[in-house]
């Protein structure tokens, strides 16, 4: 009887979850979703944002990037470039340092401290900074390189450095925060492992790569797919840096699509664009969640 | 119990929320006598909203019901920004526009004809080759406010260091030209150490790329493209002109290279090529300095201008009271005003004693002979309702000219082969 009562209460109240949520979801569809489905739609129009005019033309944006934008080609391959360059550089610095810095010494909270900073460091200033320090003839890291009988480029200014020179400003912007999420990953690895293999005899390298490593897994992958989307979405740090220069070295997509739909107001083309990074990015991601079960078996 | 009360709180929420939208709406909608105008400008300077503050008010004082809201939107957002609230359902009245976007927004028929408005405020003052840019026909989509000549900035101190006549010394005996100005340049860096000359805002080759190469090529007797849409940039004299300003960068390193952050205005270059709203920048400067008009080529004398005018927006719901404050703001006596900042197009004022005692920097001499001759003589820098396209394939090949060895007479051609085609469109 009682239970009878408790499902039909049940029954009677089966809303109030949906009313909770509905503000939060009334959010989510017009801000999010709404533009999310607008994109794709847009992606199928020939748009001005100037002129206000719209037509329907399909596919034509598509087939144009493929077959008639060479632009198009090189900015897919410069974010690549800019993606595969930065990930593992950014990952690798970050699990290294934070291995480091996991250890209690002397100083500890101050390069904790002097890692993050650049993370809450405003954009404009770290490019100003930077544009600074990789100038051709009196820049510091060139003068630098000169004590060792180096002539540096001009970092900034030739193609084949530019993109080297975004790519290392930007893992040394956002090292700190991946440093923070490796560090709470390591504090909480359980030493009995550890101490286990050391008692068997194992050396530190043994401990890191079959005990530490694995373990940190989870980790890794979640760092991983964070720093690839941000990689694939940058767009200060090149606009302030490089502006896509020179001659498009660092023209990436997301300052192309930024081109496309408030340079030249052409907002259909533009959303064209974004389509097929959002694809990219859903592609990449499910790849690295995919593969999450295969490599990481410590994951809770 | 607990999960009526929160539906009922719930659902209060919602309803309050929809009453007080509903009360905003109703706010909005019944001040119908009453008109706001938003004027938008790039400039968040007070000596500038002041002045423009002043101009509103005069306007409110002969239409009661009419107030004017400045709102200011940072220059590099100006275009994208107000674009969008074009589209947008909160399109400003009115505003500024720099003569770029100028025929983008004209063909897009985002402007207002102030033709009618204008009329009344003595329009055939303002200088024709002011309004080439704003006319189509008999219609006028834009007044210009600010007609400012590209001039010369120059280090009196490091020109009397290295011991050669300044540029207003050598324009006076008629040898103020590309060549010479190469000469002296080289000895200010041989003599001194320090860069002889810098692009505008040190931005000349990448954002300003078309303002540091048009003046040199107009002298030589080129010009990016002509009126009839024929790009000039692979002409003999644009090569000429080109090759003369990369032999300054690499032969004789006299020119700030790219990518390079030392500063006129900081006292590491002796000579750059600015505006007179540049001259602001010298207030503290722990140097002697001077302007003098843009050196001269084979060609002869070339001014160019930069332009900014004001313009009304057709999506606005006040177009008429719109277009009649942008041309009230543009009258003879609103310009004169507005002298102390921006150059005017209006000829009557260009010599008026107010201009030319119009900025406590600059001598009335020196505004005669620099500025209103420039202004006089001078040339809208090159447009086309495609230029942001052209901008930016143009850009991506002059990016090629910046090595020491690089061919100028290929590249050019090779930009001038990408431009055509957008020039065509």
């Amino acid at each position: 009887m009682a239970s009878i009562v408790q499902g039909r209460q049940r029954k009677k109240g089966w809303y109030a979850p949906y009313l909770f949520i509905a503000p939060q979801m009334a959010g989510f569809f017009i801000f999010v979703l709404g533009p999310l489905v607008a994109v794709f739609i847009f992606s199928l129009q020939s748009r001005n944002l100037l002129s206000g005019q719209v037509s329907f033309v399909g596919l034509q944006n598509y087939i144009q990037m493929i077959q008639m934008d060479p632009l198009f080609t090189k900015t897919l391959v410069n974010s690549l470039i800019f993606t595969m360059g930065l990930v593992p550089t950014n990952i690798a610095l970050a699990l290294a340092i934070s291995l480091i810095l996991s250890k209690q010494f002397r100083g500890t909270t101050f390069f904790r401290t002097v890692f993050f900073t650049p993370v809450v460091t405003s954009a404009v200033a770290w490019a100003i900074v930077w544009k600074f320090l990789l100038q051709g003839e009196a820049g510091l890291v060139n003068r630098y390189l000169e004590i060792f009988g180096i002539t540096g480029p001009n970092w900034l200014r030739e193609p084949h450095w530019a993109m080297f020179s975004v790519i290392i400003t930007r893992v040394f912007k956002n090292l700190g925060m991946n440093i923070v999420l490796y560090m709470a990953a390591i504090t909480n690895l359980p030493t009995q492992l550890m101490e286990a293999a050391t008692i068997d005899g194992a050396g530190r390298w043994t401990i890191f790569h079959k005990i530490t490593f694995p373990l940190l897994m989870p980790t890794t992958l979640m760092i991983s797919v964070l720093t690839v989307i941000g990689s694939l979405k940058v767009f200060d740090h090149i606009m302030l840096l490089t502006a896509g220069g020179p001659n498009n070295a660092t023209m990436v997509m997301v300052y192309y699509i930024y081109h496309q739909a408030f340079q030249f107001f052409e907002t259909g083309y533009a959303s064209g664009l974004a389509v097929i990074l959002f694809l990219i990015v859903l592609v990449l991601t499910l790849s690295q969640w995919s593969i999450r079960k295969k490599v990481s078996h410590y994951e809770q | 119990m607990k999960t009526r009360v929160s539906l009922a709180l719930i659902v209060l929420l919602i309803c309050s929320s929809l009453v007080w939208a509903g009360g905003q709406q109703e706010q909005s909608s019944s001040a119908d006598e009453e008109v706001t105008l938003r004027f938008t400008l790039w400039s968040g300077f007070d000596g500038h909203l002041n002045m423009l503050n002043e101009i509103a008010a005069k306007y409110t004082a002969k239409h009661p019901n009419v107030k004017v809201q400045l709102d200011t939107i940072p220059f590099s957002d100006y275009v994208s920004k107000v674009t969008i609230q074009l589209a947008g359902s909160n399109p400003p009245d009115c505003g500024w526009l720099v003569e770029n976007s100028g025929p983008s927004f004209i063909d897009a028929g985002v402007l207002s004809d102030l033709s009618n408005a204008a009329e009344q405020y003595d329009y055939d003052d303002f200088s024709d080759s002011a309004m080439t840019l704003w006319e189509r026909g008999d219609q006028v989509y834009g007044l210009p406010f600010s007609t400012s000549p590209f001039i010369m900035l120059y280090n009196a101190d490091l020109f009397t260091q290295a011991g050669v006549p300044n540029p207003n010394e050598l324009a006076a005996e008629g040898d103020w030209t590309w060549e010479k100005l190469r000469d002296i340049a080289k000895t200010i860096k041989e003599e001194t150490g320090v860069y002889a000359f810098q692009t505008m805002d040190g931005q000349g080759y990448d954002v300003r790329v078309w303002h540091t190469l048009i003046p040199i090529m107009r002298a030589y007797g080129a010009d990016a493209w002509d009126s009839n849409g024929n790009c000039q940039l692979d002409t003999p004299e644009a090569i000429e002109a080109v090759e003369l300003f990369h032999s300054m960068i690499y032969e004789d390193k006299s020119v700030v290279p790219p990518g390079s952050q030392s500063d006129f205005y900081a006292g590491n270059a002796a000579m750059t090529v600015g505006q007179i709203s540049r001259v602001g920048k010298l207030k503290d400067a722990s140097f002697d300095w001077g302007i003098a008009v843009m050196p001269k080529g084979p060609a002869g004398e070339a001014y160019v201008i930069g332009q900014a005018a004001v313009v009304a927006f057709k999506a606005s719901e006040n177009r008429e009271i719109a277009a009649d404050f942008v041309a009230f703001m543009t009258n003879k006596m609103n310009v004169k005003k507005m002298a102390e900042y921006f150059p005017p197009a209006r000829e009557s004022v260009l010599y008026d004693e107010a201009f030319l005692s119009a900025n406590a920097a600059i001598s009335k001499e020196q505004m005669r002979d620099v500025v209103a001759t420039s202004i006089e003589k001078g040339e809208v820098l090159s447009f086309h309702p495609n230029f942001p396209k052209i901008d930016l394939t143009a850009r991506a090949e002059f990016d090629t000219l910046w090595t020491a060895d690089a061919d100028v007479d290929a590249i050019m051609n090779r930009v001038a082969e990408k431009v055509q085609p957008l020039l065509n469109q």
